[in-house]
């Protein structure tokens, strides 16, 4: 049953929200703040084993055999498993697009550093990580091809013979006249860009406890699982089972960012379950493994783009070549990152016509996995470089070419050549709301001065789309099937009137508990400490995903509002009986039922509640003594994908606009920021504190993708980037301060008009510090075209225009 | 396998004796061991800072430590923060201030904070990226982290607890 969408806090059945909008302290955090929440590794079942995986030490090498006869003598160890267990006992790992991948564990050979080949299930870790120094492994090496170029020219070594090539999908999409476009432009600007490997990095690694139970038939799982529903189906799938035997229990966890499964991990655990008859298994994947094999690394992307521009700055024209280096194999949904710029492909732009040539290449790095804002921050990062080189090369101020084409905030809603639709926005009122934040003019004569004393200094202005509420027709280009992504909520009443939320998701640190205790504490008029949310598992939670995609906030909005509105047509009729009167005249306000007109006429909810569950004499006989109510949520108005791959996908459209100021040290090629400054705009801020969490983390993730991280593979495939000392994360020092205002255009189409904002500054920082740095650079006549912007790679640009 | 051998440890002011293999690190002997399952292990290779304990009331990285190392060792830890069911002023500032996430990395910096207000009960910028620049975050982007650690030396009461040395 559809109920109708409660658009603004305003519409809310009080009189005044008292907790929508606040930046209330989090219902997560005192259990969090005293070490009390129930991470994977705290979690002790009776009777568990350990689990050590073994893994490859070469990039690409037949496995020519594997003896595991010492480990399996050595006292504690209870199973050992091989690829031979894994042919026997499950199906190859599901790949996006599909057929390209091999089972969990190396059967042939293996085709990355880091692969697993073998696991040891043993009464303690250290016991199983001993027996894994036992198990002999012969390897025949074979030559590795880590460049995704390189992997594409005839004669490379192939990942998978039987293909004759490691192209795994190359598509072109055309929308609208693009030829015509470029033909009739007074300009055309062409780059190309280098976007290297980066990844999540939580800081809490993939963990699960999981026992398959072979005389039952079910497996159980408990893990730091962020979509919960989804990886039981995945499971059911890759190990041969009904998906109702598959019971998945997402833990708490400890971050995610889209890189946190496992589900090689995950399937490798239960089989060696299996193999030790039945007992519950624990995979704590360690950061080494989960640097080198985990869901660590995405974006690998080599661009070649060309902007169409009339003399007067109007752009007409856009055109992006991405060769994307998947990795290994096609099974960590890296695939779909290169999906996703559908949704947003032209950014904050009226650019009209666009084409997309899109290829995906194995070699043998890791197989790529979801990242925060899952491809259009690379995507961003490219195009709004080519504003910043297009502004340099029709001579206007690059802040004012933007302007210039930006959607004006009257056309919304807004559909992009590539087929989705922005629910509203007014890029402009942020732009100039950054630039004066930032004193746009006066940095502009500081720069100037600088210049003057051989300073550097740069600055980027870039406002980009953080697509939100994801959907699955999203990635239709790369195989994904489906449209909706439904979240459910239930909603309860005690016999005294406390309120019991049950949704199928766990903390991940977002703070969306407490956004359903506010939504909810509003909508009845109770207090936050009246409301318990409650997740459940895969098998009893009503449909949902989870966290995900920039969905979340949004989506249990609408389910928990959704819950609470079928709930109160039965507190509705129950009151009305009551009451003595129609159901027509009994409406809820301030946490009362009441008869419209006479607010004196009024029972509590938790009176009305009460009788439900304690009075059925007094109640009518066609009514539902249940006073509880599940609502499943879905984006309304979602399109099925056309050849091209247009559909209405992404069902809000926040943006942020961000200006950088830097200085770059020409002798050392080193970035500092000195300034930056956030006007963001995603509608509603149900939570103000939460939102300014996800935009600072952002900055910090978007600021690193630009100046520190990188996966680094010498040529035989070996990752030389395998430990926190070399694989830089953001420290305190690393991250910039940042002054941030807010914006709120609500979204037309969505509970209470809020948009997502989980991923949003990732989309922007990377472009806005790339555009300061060549900003800066501009007067030597360097232009970097590489991430992360290391010194050594700035120094390097430098020294050679020197020379 | 060697012979276990004897570690006698005061944690959070509760005496604790038990016969680990000498390899055993520092933190699985308290998680695993002794149940204390809130320092947390994030890269055990002494960079991200989630196992830090207060030990003699200096911070150590647990994970960097065998826990034979730790023997006659008077150790606090996240659990010894809050007190009957009260939060300490570090972690109602930290909630306060929306210093956190998904409070993975949190026991750490709670740790790394305690040792720094004993030193700079009103410390600047610098001081408190000095203390916590050994400590990863990867939710916050810190600048939530820095307001916490202001907002926790506002409200003093920071003095350590007396069984720790």
């Amino acid at each position: 049953m559809a109920v109708a969408t409660i658009k603004t806090p305003a519409d809310l059945p009080v009189s005044a929200p008292r907790f929508v909008g606040k930046a209330v302290n989090r219902v997560e955090d005192p259990m969090l703040l005293t070490g009390r929440v129930e991470f994977i590794d705290n979690v002790v079942v009776p009777g568990m084993l350990h689990c050590a995986i073994l893994r490859s030490p070469y990039a690409h090498a037949r496995i020519k055999s594997i003896d595991v006869r010492e480990a399996e003598k050595l006292p504690g160890v209870v199973a050992v498993i091989t690829g031979e267990d894994a042919k026997r006992w499950s199906n190859p790992m599901s790949t996006i697009p599909e057929g390209w991948g091999g089972y969990c564990l190396a059967t042939d050979k293996a085709r990355f550093m880091g692969e697993p080949v073998a696991a040891v299930a043993a009464t303690s870790r250290y016991v199983a990580e001993d027996a894994l120094d036992l198990i002999t492994v012969e390897y025949d090496p074979l030559p590795a091809v880590v460049d995704a170029l390189k992997a594409m020219e005839p004669g490379s070594p192939l990942l998978f013979e039987e293909k004759g090539t490691n192209v795994i999908l190359h598509r072109l999409f055309t929308w609208g006249d693009v030829d015509h476009a470029f033909r009739g432009a007074d300009r055309v600007f062409t780059e190309k860009f280098r976007w290297n490997r980066l990844g999540a990095n939580p800081m809490e690694t993939f963990g699960c406890v999981i026992q398959w139970d072979v005389l039952d038939g079910t497996i159980t799982c408990r893990g730091s699982i962020q979509a919960q529903s989804f990886y039981a189906i995945a499971l059911a799938f890759t190990l041969g089972l009904p998906t109702n035997k598959v019971r998945v229990i997402s833990h708490p966890h400890g971050g995610s960012f889209g890189g946190k499964g496992n589900p090689r991990g995950l399937t490798i655990a239960a089989l060696v379950s299996r193999k030790a008859g039945g007992r519950p298994v624990k995979w704590i994947e360690d950061r080494m493994e989960y640097l080198a094999a985990g869901g660590s690394q995405s974006w690998d992307r080599h661009y070649e783009v060309s902007l169409a521009a009339k003399a007067d700055g109007t752009l007409t024209g856009l055109k992006v070549t991405l060769v994307d280096n998947l990795g290994a194999t096609a099974e960590g949904a890296g695939a779909i990152s290169t999906g996703k710029p559908l949704a947003a492909f032209t950014g904050c732009y009226t650019i009209p016509v666009a084409q997309y040539d899109l290829t995906i290449v194995a070699t043998n790095k890791l197989y790529q996995t979801a990242y925060r804002g899952m491809g259009p921050p690379p995507h961003f990062w490219v195009l709004e470089q080519m504003m910043d080189i297009a502004a340099r090369g029709l001579a206007m101020d690059p802040a004012e070419l933007r302007r210039k084409n930006y959607i004006p905030a009257d056309r919304f809603p807004y559909t992009i050549p590539s087929g989705n639709e922005y629910d509203s926005g007014n890029y402009v009122a942020a732009l100039d709301a950054v630039l004066a934040m930032g004193h746009y003019r006066q940095l502009r004569e500081e720069q100037a001065a600088a210049r003057k004393q051989g300073r550097y200094l740069g600055i980027g202005v870039v406002n980009t789309i953080e697509p939100g509420v994801f959907d699955w027709n999203a990635y239709a280009i790369v195989g994904m099937q489906g449209t909706g992504v439904p979240e459910g909520a239930t909603v309860a009443i005690d016999i005294v009137g406390k309120f019991i939320v049950k949704i199928g998701f766990s903390l991940e640190g977002q703070g969306q508990y407490t956004v359903i205790t506010q939504v909810l504490a509003d909508y009845f008029g109770v207090d936050l400490d009246d409301i318990r949310v409650v997740p459940l598992d895969s098998v009893s939670a009503p449909p949902h995903f989870g966290p995900g995609g920039s969905r979340l906030g949004v989506a249990i909005t609408g389910a928990v509002l959704g819950a609470a509105q079928l709930l109160t047509e039965k507190l509705v009729k129950v009151a009305a009986r009551l009451l003595q009167t129609d159901p027509a005249n009994v409406e809820l306000m301030d946490g009362k039922l009441r008869i419209k007109g006479m607010p004196e006429a009024a029972m509590t909810v938790a009176q009305v509640a009460g009788a439900m569950l304690g009075r059925s004499d007094l109640l009518p006989p066609d009514v539902d003594p249940n006073p509880q109510a599940t609502y499943v949520w879905t984006a309304p108005g979602r399109t099925v994908a056309d050849e091209q791959g247009r559909a209405k996908s992404y069902l809000t459209a926040a943006n942020a606009c961000h200006l950088v100021l830097v200085e770059v040290d020409p002798e050392t090629g080193k970035v500092e920021i000195l300034k930056y400054f956030i006007a963001d705009d995603c509608g509603t801020r149900l939570n103000p504190a939460n939102v300014e969490g996800m935009i600072q983390g952002g900055v910090a993730q978007g600021v690193s993708a630009a100046l520190l991280e990188e996966y680094i593979y010498d040529e035989d495939g070996q990752l030389l980037t395998s430990t926190f000392m070399d694989y830089l994360l953001p420290t305190i020092y690393d991250a910039p301060m940042t002054e941030k205002r807010s914006l709120e255009t609500l979204s037309p189409f969505t509970p209470l008009g809020a948009k997502g904002c989980g991923e949003g500054a990732m989309h922007t920082a990377p472009a806005a510090v790339m555009c300061a740095i060549n900003d800066a650079l501009a007067p030597l006549g360097v232009q970097a075209r590489e991430v992360p912007a290391t010194p050594k790679r700035l120094w390097t640009l430098i020294q050679e225009k020197r020379a | 396998m060697t012979t276990s051998r004897p570690v006698r440890v005061t944690v959070n002011g509760v005496h604790y004796e038990a016969m680990v293999e000498p390899r055993m690190t520092l933190v699985d002997f308290l998680r695993g061991e002794l149940g204390l399952t809130g320092t947390h292990v994030g890269c055990e290779h002494g960079v991200c800072g989630a196992c830090t304990v207060l030990l003699n009331g200096q911070t150590v990285r647990s994970c960097l430590m065998l826990a034979v190392q730790a023997d006659g060792a008077s150790l606090m830890t996240v659990e010894g923060l809050s007190r009957e069911g009260k939060l300490h002023p570090i972690q109602e500032a930290f909630m306060e201030e929306h210093g956190l996430q998904c409070g993975f990395c949190t026991p750490g910096f709670l740790m790394s904070t305690l040792e720094l207000l004993q030193h700079h009960p009103d410390p600047t910028d610098d001081e408190i990226k000095e203390a916590l620049g050994g400590n990863l975050c990867r939710c916050t982007g810190y600048q939530s982290i820095i307001k916490s650690v202001h907002l926790a030396a506002e409200k003093k009461a920071l003095r350590l607890p007396h069984w720790i040395g």
